[in-house]
């Protein structure tokens, strides 16, 4: 048994490599085994998605600082601003924190013209996990645990003028219960503008029991694919947090208990890739694991962007990852489809 | 003919709604919560949803209840009129309600039978209330039920029951759901397995046996899952150069496959060309 206790001891002692190092090392250690390198693209880069922050406004063109530093994308009458609701670009401002979709300029119009924004999200943020407290005037400020280790809790303001649509699909705004409500980012908290799903009508950690899978598991597996905002992770970062990470090497350093989702996914660990479809769009991605989908796994709700998904929730992307696979943020989701990606 | 049709639907239309209330009873308490499923409670103000998930359990419960104690000599009373015209008119309002529940929600089930009916509402769902419906109306002014008088009116009344319950399968998505749960296998990409054991597995492997003397620590510099696949790291010394030796250990089965490659530290390409064997889920070797 000694070999055995080394063993553990030693993996429990090994380094926390940065995700993307972990990921290209173990993609080179798979293939040596299973000679499946080339089969499969890697990761995707963002083509068709800019984040950073407003510098500059003009009719025509907007100015974003990202990282690849100051960039001009070009607006035309179709471009569609959102900032709490519909708005027009010029109610953006310089320091507006902003993510866009963006196609190049048609054909003939020289390699060097600036894209074209096809949308552009301004301040936008979501928080999703359990309500802690209710406080304020008429309780419609809410203390929110995102569920992740080392994370303050969210505190999310309801706007008055969205209070009702925000009822209807969350109706018990109260300690213990599951809220997801997307809104615009402000100093130190999210107004809430509207609701991201229905509200599940158990409390936080009582969700039901997993459905039970015989057999071959479904390949892909279908559900829903939300987004969450970047916390820690570069802004522009294509990658999703996993609801369904191994429990014996990716389970939470706090030890708590990681049990599966509402909807059954392989076990995969931090830096393994998987196939992102949006049903939706008909769009791909092979995207890495970049974090766990520790409040994905508390909902079973069910996305109705193009049809009827199944229960539950098959990942949460990050919001370059869900912009650049065709999903609206202000929708909070859409229709997916995941599968493990070799 | 037309007679026996119409008695076999008394005792179906009890079974049905008492296992219908035994359900959601079921969930009521697995769950916690009375409201727990909401199926058309969901379009009602959350005030509403406790009494009327109450309600209707109890109505289900009273009606299933109510039918086969008024289907023998009391066949002919008003009672047993009054409750044949009740359960009619249940379903009826439950083609209603089910019709608009798909409407306002279309992702929530009609939990008509618990948890078994997260489905969300379809066609099948509306057409079996329907049915269901059709099947009470018809039951209204049956006269008291007896034992079938000859082997041949049996034969008929089975035949009815028969065709009429493998209807109702057709048009319940709780019957796949049900099958799931009782032909229950877990494949390996789900189930949680100790690294402990994985490396039990790897240690009585013969590609441990073949790599192992090339290895400069028996602490795994890295550990990952993808699937029913464990992948092991250990650093090694081959040929002079630094090398990672990774094992990737199958999670299922007595005797679990146990594949090995070899990698150099600082270049790309493995050392040792892999057999070119697909990953893929449930991949049976």
């Amino acid at each position: 048994m000694r070999w055995k206790e080394h063993f553990c001891a030693g993996y429990g002692d090994m380094p926390d490599l940065p995700i993307y190092v972990r990921h290209e090392r173990r993609a080179l250690l798979r293939a040596a085994v299973f000679g499946t390198r080339g089969r499969e693209a890697g990761p995707a880069s963002a083509n068709s998605v800019l984040t950073g922050v407003v510098t500059g406004v003009s009719e025509h063109s907007l100015a974003v600082h990202g990282e690849a530093g100051e960039q001009v994308i070009s607006l035309t009458q179709g471009t569609v601003t959102w900032l709490g609701a519909r708005a027009t670009p010029s109610a953006l401002r310089p320091g507006d924190r902003v993510i866009i979709r963006h196609r190049p300029w048609r054909m003939g119009a020289g390699s060097h013209a600036p894209a074209v924004a096809e949308r552009i999200w301004a301040r936008i943020g979501r928080v999703t996990g359990t309500i802690v407290a209710a406080e304020g005037r008429a309780e419609h400020e809410f203390l929110v645990d995102t569920g992740l280790p080392g994370r303050a809790l969210e505190r999310v303001v309801v706007a008055g003028a969205s209070l009702k649509q925000i009822q209807v699909r969350f109706p018990r705004l109260s300690a213990g219960y599951l809220i997801d409500v997307i809104g615009t980012r402000h100093q130190g908290y999210l107004l809430a503008v509207a609701p991201a799903t229905a509200q599940p009508p158990y409390r936080a950690g009582h969700r039901p029991a997993p459905p039970l899978i015989s057999g071959r598991l479904a390949d892909p597996v279908s559900g829903t694919a939300v987004w969450h905002e970047s916390g820690d992770e570069p802004a522009g970062l294509l990658g999703l947090a996993y609801p369904a990470l191994d429990p014996e090497t990716d389970g939470l350093s706090d030890g708590r208990a990681q049990d599966q989702a509402c909807v059954r996914l392989p076990y995969l660990s931090l830096g393994s890739t998987v196939r992102v479809r949006n049903e939706c769009t008909d769009r791909a991605l092979v995207l890495p694991v970049t974090s766990r989908g520790v409040t994905a796994r508390q909902f079973c709700d069910r996305c109705v962007e193009c049809g009827t998904s199944p229960r539950g929730r098959v990942a949460d992307l990050t919001m370059a990852a869900f912009v650049e696979l065709g999903g609206n943020l202000e929708d909070g989701c859409f229709n997916a489809t995941v599968a493990l990606a070799h | 003919m037309l007679n026996v049709v119409r008695e076999v639907q008394i005792p179906l239309l009890a079974a049905l709604l008492i296992g219908g209330c035994a359900a959601k009873g079921r969930r009521a308490i697995t769950e916690r919560s009375i409201e727990a499923g909401t199926g058309p409670t969901a379009t009602f103000p959350l005030r509403l949803h406790r009494p009327v998930a109450i309600a209707m359990c109890a109505s289900e419960f009273a009606l299933g209840i109510g039918l086969l104690v008024t289907a023998g000599r009391f066949g002919a009373s008003p009672l047993a009129m009054a409750v044949r015209v009740a359960t009619a008119l249940l379903f009826c309002t439950a083609v209603g309600a089910l019709h608009e529940l798909r409407a306002r929600r279309p992702d929530a089930g009609c939990g008509c039978f618990g948890e078994l009916s997260d489905t969300p509402v379809s066609w099948r769902t509306i057409t079996r209330a329907a049915l269901l419906c059709a099947a009470a109306l018809a039951s209204i002014g049956v006269r008291p039920l007896h034992m079938p008088g000859s082997p041949g009116i049996a034969a008929v009344v089975i035949t009815v029951t028969a065709a009429e319950l493998a209807v109702l399968a057709a048009l319940s998505p709780e019957v796949g759901e049900l099958m799931a749960r009782l032909s229950h296998a877990e494949p390996c990409e789900l189930r949680r397995v100790p690294v402990a054991r994985t490396l039990t597995a790897l240690r009585a492997s013969s590609p441990w046996r073949r790599y192992s003397p090339y290895l400069i620590s028996v602490t795994p510099s890295d550990v990952w899952r993808e699937g029913c696949w464990r992948f092991v790291v250990f650093p090694g010394v081959l040929a002079s150069r630094r090398v990672d030796v990774v094992f990737a250990v199958y999670l299922t089965g007595r005797r679990a496959p146990v594949r090995a490659g070899v990698l150099d530290v600082d270049s790309a390409p493995p050392l040792h060309a892999p057999i070119p064997v697909p990953l893929q889920i449930s991949n049976h070797v």
